[in-house]
C-alpha cells in the first residue's frame, strides 16, 4: 500500500486517494463508517483530474509476429 | 545475477520530454528477477507516465512490450514493430540491453530507465548484495569463496586493513557491512587452510579486468 500511494505521488496525484482496510464481514458497522470517510475524503480531494480527456488517442497495442 | 534499480520518474520524464509516442521495453531475464524492468514494472512505469503526462497537459501515447532477453538481437525482433512506430524507447533493460536496442535499431534512440548497479545475490527477500565485480581473474580458490575484490570497500588483496573492527567494516556509515577479510579468516580457519592468509599475495593483474579496455571473449569452436 506504502509503495502504491508512493507511485500515485510520484505522478501527481493525492496519495490519500488510495487506503486499505482489513476487516471480517462481521463488522458491518466499521464497514459503513469507513465508506462513509472515505466518500468524504474523495469530495474533499475533488474529483479525480485524470478524468479530464486530453484528446490523445490511446496508442493501441499491436499484434505481435512470432 | 545482474541487478539496477529504476530511475526517479523526473528523470524518466525529463528523457521523454520531446517524443510523444514512447514505448517502454522491458526484458524477461536479470532485470525480472530482481523486480527492476520485467513486464510488471514496465505496466506500472507506462500507467505512472501516462497519468502523470496527462496532469500535466502534455501526454504522452505510451506503449508497453517485454522480450525475454534483451541483450540479443533474435528477442528484440519481437517487438520491431513496436520500435519502428515509437519516436522513443526507455528500456527497462541493463545497461547491455539498451545498448544492443540502440545498435539494433539505430534509427531510433533507446534511452535506459534503469541504473545497473552490478552482479548481486538476493540474499533475502527485497535485498541485493554485491558477491563479483567481473574482474576476469576469479581468486575465490584463495580466499574461502569470499570475493574481496567486490566485498572489501578497498578491493584488498592482503587484507583485513586497520579499519576492520569487530568483524565491521570502517567505510560504511550504518556500520553494519561485515568486514569480508575478517570472514575470509574465519571460513579458511574452518577449513583447515589459515595458512593460505598468510600468503603475501602480489598486486592483481587488473588487465583482465577494465584495465585492458573493453573485453571480448572470442570463442572460436562456436562461431558459425
Amino acid at each position: 500500500m506504502n509503495y502504491a500511494k508512493k507511485l500515485l505521488a510520484e505522478v501527481g496525484l493525492e496519495a490519500e486517494r488510495l487506503e486499505i482496510f482489513f476487516l471480517s464481514s462481521a463488522e458491518g458497522v466499521h464497514f459503513a463508517e469507513i465508506a462513509a470517510d472515505m466518500t468524504e475524503r474523495a469530495r474533499q480531494l475533488g474529483p479525480n483530474p485524470l478524468k479530464k480527456s486530453s484528446g490523445v488517442k490511446p496508442w493501441t497495442q499491436m499484434e505481435v509476429k512470432e | 545475477m545482474i541487478v539496477a534499480q529504476q530511475k526517479p520518474l523526473e528523470e524518466i520524464k525529463a528523457m521523454i520530454a520531446d517524443a510523444q509516442k514512447v514505448l517502454i521495453l522491458g526484458c524477461g531475464t536479470c532485470v525480472t528477477v530482481c523486480f527492476a524492468g520485467g513486464e510488471k514494472e514496465v505496466a506500472i512505469l507506462a500507467s505512472q507516465l501516462r497519468m502523470a503526462t496527462r496532469l500535466e497537459g502534455n501526454e504522452k501515447e505510451i506503449r508497453e512490450f517485454t522480450v525475454q532477453r534483451q541483450c540479443e538481437y533474435e528477442y528484440n525482433e519481437m517487438a520491431a514493430d513496436y520500435i519502428r512506430d515509437a519516436d522513443l524507447i526507455v528500456s527497462l533493460a541493463c545497461g547491455i540491453g539498451v545498448q544492443t536496442v540502440n545498435e539494433q535499431f539505430p534509427e531510433k534512440l533507446t534511452v535506459p530507465g534503469l541504473n545497473t548497479s552490478g552482479l548481486s545475490q538476493p540474499t533475502e527477500q527485497g535485498v541485493w548484495v554485491e558477491r563479483c565485480q567481473a574482474c576476469g581473474d576469479c581468486i575465490l580458490a584463495l580466499t574461502g569463496g569470499l570475493c574481496p575484490i567486490a566485498r572489501c570497500a578497498k578491493s584488498l588483496l592482503n587484507g583485513p586493513c586497520g579499519g576492520s573492527q569487530r568483524g565491521i567494516c570502517e567505510v560504511y556509515a550504518e556500520r553494519e557491512t561485515p568486514c569480508v577479510w575478517d570472514q575470509i579468516y574465519h571460513r579458511l580457519k574452518e577449513l583447515g587452510q589459515l595458512d593460505k592468509i598468510m600468503d603475501i599475495r602480489p598486486p592483481k593483474n587488473w588487465h583482465p579486468s577494465r584495465d585492458g579496455g573493453q573485453r571480448k571473449i572470442v570463442r572460436e569452436d562456436l562461431r558459425l
